[in-house]
């Protein structure tokens, strides 16, 4: 008897996901746990395996095919039964290409689940647009909630989506492809909002007709680059750097890998140490570990650490829920794991809401990395950059300078949120936390 | 003044005294026996019979609407009926001796006087002309109605077509005499001269002189009967047409036989009340209303109170009135002394008047004491008359059965077709001249003083190299108006025009410099400073078939107009149901420096009247072009002009004015300007003002705007807008009417239902404030500015970078300003 495959449900706040790829074609025999074909949502990507033994009769949707959670994909049963009544409800199932960008779009304002829906309904209304900003914005797929309004009484006007529009869309089509066909990787410097590159500022030497190859970006970059922008735009935010004495983590560090190297102890990291030191510096100084919520401050009890995980797919940001009731073995374990789980695509898409998460650390000092200014994932209002370590001259005690090790702190913070005094003694208190650790190892 | 008329001070300023001679009151003393030679039995026993008709229709009327019932038949009319049972003898009287080239006008009571004239016209008329009428009147609607199972002569089914068109019509049937939308207190039925009733008191007393000037202008046979009540003495249309009737200049400057008093009889139907007022007694002072006549004109106005209660003396009066209307000496006025034993309408408990005065004027009731002297003299017997009157039962019933069976005698079925009634509103016909021969001129057009000193002017702004050709050069916009309406004048033998100071002056604002050199008075003349009468008059004029320009000197003198703008002009197309048309063109002119009741745009006044076409040109070649289509047209135009603006050379039309005759048609507005930025949609003299600000906003801000000069009001076509704004996604609009209730208020409220999705900003109007005009010098405070526009667009639409605005444009300002009501 045909049975019918289900685009599974992933988290409760995905409404559809996208079909990456088919690895099986219709009229194909499968076995049960032979992947059928991989999708993505949002933040993550799967793979879903065959229920049952069977062919596979028939596929309603092609790759790159958005599909609503809890749609019939495919029928698997035995060759020549019918497969009509799986037939998704009309075959309006795919959501039209426009709409597919504003509810997107409109993502960052429904995956906030913890906020009481007063005020997220509060905060949509108070946003003021023009109707004619408001199609453009849909048309152009500009997330109108993020554009800065000049009209009267700050309202949102066409030149406003426009100018938006002008420099998204210059980057990510115009300038990107000009710039992928120069093959510069170097950084290029824009002239627009927010560091985006202009058309104007590359040259206008014009590329071969076919020496340049164009690809659609990937559901997860179009995320990221909203999320990111969305930040930069709708934010105060701004960086302070700090440095840390690590002369006290290397040694624990090193102790730490000769043990390991021995016997299975945990190898815990540098990285999981500077983590082990913020979260305790947020319990002691909660006023970072908070969501900006517009006209609300939400304060965490518990620290919800959010980790920036670089992955082939792009960059993803899991929550490690209630890291402060964990030893530095448990943190340090559960950090691997959810790392891992986020470069094999399995990750519990619910953990990568920014919502999920009350503060972020983000690692570049494997890159070498000495200084940089770490985006916020909205509505947090902090993030801590870790660079590397360098030597630097100290007063290594007795008037002697001598050269020490000291690890970059970058905090990034919502100056909408905090003050510049409080931000500074949370980034002291993370060098302190840093520089007196104490393990008991 | 016409200076061939000295004013003498020897001769005005000598002593001496006014005499009046003696108005006859109740002269007529004459017996039936008396008037056998003047009339045959038949004439008197259908002097009595028609009589009978009317009382016994109007009894069936009064039944209806206080019982639902006549004979058997039951119905329930809500509309109105305003019955004068009792005043039979009056209406009959009046129209028997009415030929069919005689007009009358009515008032809200006058079912009567509409069955008389009906009545004495069916009598007059051969049956192949009756015919002929009853045929071509709706093709046939309503003969088929009543011809449907007739046995009798033509005449017979002539009276069938008189009671049936006339009840129907007021049960508002759509087989009524004016589709059901005149109604009981405006039906009319123009092949028998009966003309418009009216519902506003006094309202003929104007429209009737119109259309005397109309008779005499186009050397019509016939004279006007102006039948309204006698409460209506106290109103100023009564008054105005009055004055404008007995104006010298017909008998001093009008030339030939044009020479001499206008063809009208304003008969008061004297019924003592005016609904539960007395006259007598209360209400007025006159006593005797024939006195009115003594203080009007040296011949009095010929005025005579006449026995309205006897027919014969009717009659009698009739009879010398028309002499003396025929020896050009009207006008006339007569005091028809009557009664009315029915109540102002069927709610009226008659709580003014005792039963006794009642029963006392029923002793001498006309009908019955008619029939005595007829019966005495033995014309008719008491069984005839019996018989007569039940005949007359038969005959009203058999129309009340007709007229209230809905499958014969239908509503207008606006479900079926919801343009209906839309689509009677204006007639937008394109004719050359309303009547046929050659237009009358003083001089051929080539020879004109102004026409050749137009000749030699610039017709474009710019010469060759975009240079400013000097201002006493161009031609102006005063210009393009007296082009249009000069070539009408040698187009159209029927045109006439006045106003204040039209002839010789030559219009105040020297629009008319020309004409007087060309045309005779009859054809242009001053009137007396009576807007009502003005207005009123034209009303009439072009009720009758005749195209008129009547000037209103300074729209603030509209309010002086008011009935006959807003309850008269726009309304008689669409209520005579397609039988009327209005070819009028009132001109008015919007004022500027005079301060508070002289500066006023109440354009919005007149557009929110259905009915009316308003334009409002700003440029030469608009100006023109439109009244040159409102010159070709048939229906009501309220021509708006700029004293701001008369001479302004053409701008914007490439080649300038044309020599040459065009049109513009009404409801299409103009881009005089292109645009990306911003839309700014303006009404008349303001478009200047919006040029200037675009000129800010292009220099200061590098914003272009798209400016729409909407030429017209109503009608108007929202599409050319709607496309500029899907571009521009913002609009202004601004003219020099006070901002609270403008029309453009109106328009911008349907550009955001038209165009919601395609706004920026939403609509902003910027007008006049909300105060009187102040003097000329603090004008820059009052009417719309070059600055107010900018600072409009950078608070409301689009904030200016780096504008600081002068004037308070905020929400909050808008708030307090309407909080204050200014």
């Amino acid at each position: 008897m045909a049975i019918p495959v289900i685009m599974p449900r992933q988290g409760q706040s995905v409404e559809t996901c996208i079909i990456t790829q088919w690895f099986k074609k219709k009229g194909e025999a499968v076995k049960k746990g032979d992947v059928l074909f991989s999708y993505e949502t949002d933040k993550a990507a799967f793979e879903e395996e065959s229920p049952e033994e069977g062919t596979l009769l028939e596929i309603f949707f092609n790759d790159g095919d958005e599909v609503p959670v809890l749609t019939n994909v495919a029928v698997i049963g035995n060759p020549g039964e019918n497969t009509e009544e799986f037939q998704p409800s009309g075959k309006n199932s795919v959501v039209e290409k426009e709409s597919v960008a504003s509810a997107e779009e409109t993502k960052p304002e429904e995956a906030k689940p913890e906020i009481p829906v007063e005020t997220a309904a509060k905060h949509t209304g108070e946003i003021s647009i023009s109707p004619r900003a408001r199609n453009l914005a849909e048309k152009l797929g500009v997330p109108f909630r993020q554009v800065a309004g000049t009209g009267p009484g700050g309202r949102i006007i066409e030149r406003d989506v426009e100018s938006y529009a002008k420099l998204h869309g210059t980057f990510t089509r115009l300038a990107s492809e000009i710039a992928t066909s120069e093959g510069s990787s170097a950084p290029l410097s824009g002239s627009g909002v927010g560091g985006r590159v202009l058309a104007s500022d590359l040259s206008h030497e014009t590329p071969g007709a076919d020496d340049f190859e164009i690809k659609k970006i990937s559901n997860i970059r179009r995320i990221i680059a909203q999320n990111m922008h969305a930040s930069l735009q709708g934010s105060a935010q701004l960086t302070h750097h700090m440095s840390a004495d690590a002369r006290k983590m290397l040694e624990y560090r090193a102790k730490i890998k000769k043990k390991a190297d021995t016997d299975d102890s945990p190898n815990i990291t540098l990285n999981d140490m500077i983590c082990y030191g913020v979260i305790k510096a947020l319990k002691k100084m909660p006023a970072i570990n908070a969501h900006f919520l517009g006209d609300a401050i939400k304060t965490f009890n518990k620290v919800h650490l959010g980790i920036a995980v670089d992955t082939d797919r792009g960059l993803m940001v899991p929550a490690l829920r209630n890291a402060d009731d964990m030893n530095i073995e448990q943190l340090s374990a559960e950090l691997k794991k959810l790392a891992e789980s986020c470069r094999k695509g399995s990750v519990n898409p619910e953990l990568l809401a920014s919502t999920a998460a009350s503060f972020t650390v983000s690692n570049l000092g494997a890159f070498g990395v000495e200084m940089f200014t770490p985006v916020i994932n909205l509505p947090q209002s902090g993030i801590l950059g870790i660079n590397t370590i360098v030597q630097r001259p100290a007063d290594v005690g007795n008037g002697i300078i001598g050269f020490v090790p000291f690890i970059g702190l970058s905090l990034t913070y919502d100056h909408r949120a905090l003050d510049g005094a409080p931000a500074s003694a949370f980034l002291r208190e993370v060098k302190l936390q840093i520089e007196n650790l104490e393990l008991n190892i | 003044m016409p200076k061939i008329q000295f004013i003498n001070p020897k001769e005005v300023r000598k002593a001496g005294k006014i005499t009046f001679s003696d108005i006859p009151v109740n002269q007529y003393n004459k017996s039936i026996a008396d008037e056998k030679n003047n009339f045959s039995n038949d004439d008197f026993i259908r002097i009595l019979r028609d009589m009978q008709i009317i009382r016994e229709f109007e009894t069936m009327l009064n039944l209806i609407k206080t019982t639902n019932e006549y004979q058997g038949i039951s119905y329930n009319h809500p509309g109105p009926a305003h019955l004068s049972i009792g005043q039979e003898a009056s209406a009959v009287g009046m129209a028997y001796s009415l030929t069919i080239e005689d007009y009358i006008f009515g008032s809200h009571r006058s079912h009567g006087e509409i069955l008389a004239k009906g009545l004495s016209s069916i009598h007059q008329l051969d049956d192949k002309k009756l015919m002929e009428i009853m045929k071509n009147y709706f093709d046939g609607t309503i003969l088929k109605i009543v011809e449907k199972g007739h046995k009798g002569d033509v005449k017979d089914l002539a009276i069938n077509f008189l009671l049936y068109g006339t009840l129907a019509e007021i049960f508002a049937r759509e087989t009524g005499f004016n589709k059901g939308l005149g109604g009981s207190m405006h039906a009319f039925f123009t092949p028998f001269g009966i003309y418009p009733n009216n519902a506003i008191v006094g309202g003929s007393g104007d429209i009737s002189v119109g259309a005397a000037l109309y008779k005499k202008v186009n050397r019509k046979p016939g004279l006007i009967v102006c039948n309204i009540g006698d409460a209506s003495a106290a109103c100023g249309p009564v008054w105005e047409g009055i004055s404008f009737a007995t104006m010298d200049q017909f008998k001093t400057l009008w030339e030939g036989d044009y020479k001499g008093g206008l063809p009208i009889i304003f008969n008061f139907m004297n019924n003592m009340y005016g609904m539960g007022g007395q006259t007598f007694g209360e209400t007025m002072g006159y006593e005797i209303l024939a006195r009115l006549g003594a203080g009007v004109n040296p011949e009095m106005m010929h005025a005579e109170r006449i026995d309205g209660y006897n027919p014969l003396a009717v009659i009698d009066a009739y009879k010398r009135k028309r002499k003396i209307i025929d020896d050009k000496k009207g006008p006339v006025l007569l005091d028809t002394l009557t009664y009315r034993y029915s109540g102002h309408s069927p709610s009226d408990a008659s709580s003014y008047r005792t039963k006794e005065e009642l029963e006392a004027w029923m002793e001498y009731d006309s009908i019955k004491w008619f029939g005595d002297e007829l019966t005495t003299n033995k014309i008719i017997s008491q069984d005839k008359i019996d018989a007569m009157k039940e005949q007359i039962i038969s005959l009203i019933t058999k129309t009340l059965t007709l007229a209230t069976d809905k499958s014969i005698s239908p509503h207008m079925d606006l479900n079926k077709d919801p343009d209906a009634i839309g689509k009677l509103m204006f007639s937008n016909g394109s004719v050359k001249k309303m009547e046929q021969g050659e237009p009358e001129a003083l001089m051929p057009l080539s020879e004109n003083p102004r026409v050749k000193q137009l000749a030699t002017k610039e017709r474009f702004a710019f010469d060759k190299d975009g240079k400013p050709v000097s201002k006493i050069k161009t031609y102006q916009l005063r210009d393009g108006i007296f082009e249009a309406v000069i070539d009408r004048f040698y187009k159209d033998p029927s045109l006439v025009a006045y106003g204040e100071e039209n002839r010789d002056w030559g219009g105040a604002f020297a629009v008319y410099r020309g004409l007087t050199e060309a045309l005779p008075y009859n054809r242009l003349f001053n009137s007396p400073i009576a807007e009502g009468a003005i207005v009123g008059t034209a009303i009439g004029y072009g009720m009758c078939g005749g195209r008129v320009i009547a000037e209103i000197m300074y729209c603030d003198f509209l309010g002086r107009s008011g009935d006959e703008v807003f309850n008269q002009l726009p309304k008689w197309q669409a209520m005579s149901g397609d039988i009327i048309k209005m070819p009028v063109v009132i001109r008015v002119s919007v004022g500027s420096k005079y301060g508070a009741q002289h500066s006023q745009d109440w354009s919005s006044l007149v557009a929110h009247v259905p009915g009316l076409k308003v334009v409002f040109p700003a440029t030469p070649y608009d100006a023109k072009g439109l009244m040159n289509a409102a010159l070709q047209g048939t229906d009501p135009v309220i021509f708006f002009e700029s004293q701001r603006i008369y001479d302004v050379p053409e701008m914007f039309h490439e080649g300038g004015v044309p020599e040459g005759y065009y049109e513009i048609p009404i409801g299409e507005p103009d881009i005089k300007r292109k645009g990306d930025d911003i839309t700014i949609l303006t009404i008349g003299a303001t478009l200047y003002n919006a040029l200037k600000a675009d000129d800010i906003l292009k220099e200061q801000y590098g914003i272009s705007a798209e400016i729409i000069d909407a030429r017209s009001l109503v009608p108007f076509n929202y599409e050319l807008v709607l496309e500029s704004v899907k571009k521009t996604g913002k609009i202004l609009l601004t003219s020099d009417a006070c901002s609270r209730g403008s029309y453009l208020k109106d328009v911008a409220q349907t550009i955001t239902e038209l165009a919601f999705d395609y706004l920026d900003a939403p609509p902003v109007v910027v007008g006049s404030r909300n105060w009187i005009t102040p003097a000329f010098e603090l004008e820059q405070y009052f009417f719309p500015q070059p600055d107010w526009i900018v600072d409009a667009i950078h608070e409301r639409i689009l904030p200016l970078k780096g504008h600081q605005a002068k004037n308070n444009f905020t929400v909050n300002e808008e708030i307090r300003r309407n909080k204050l009501g200014v």
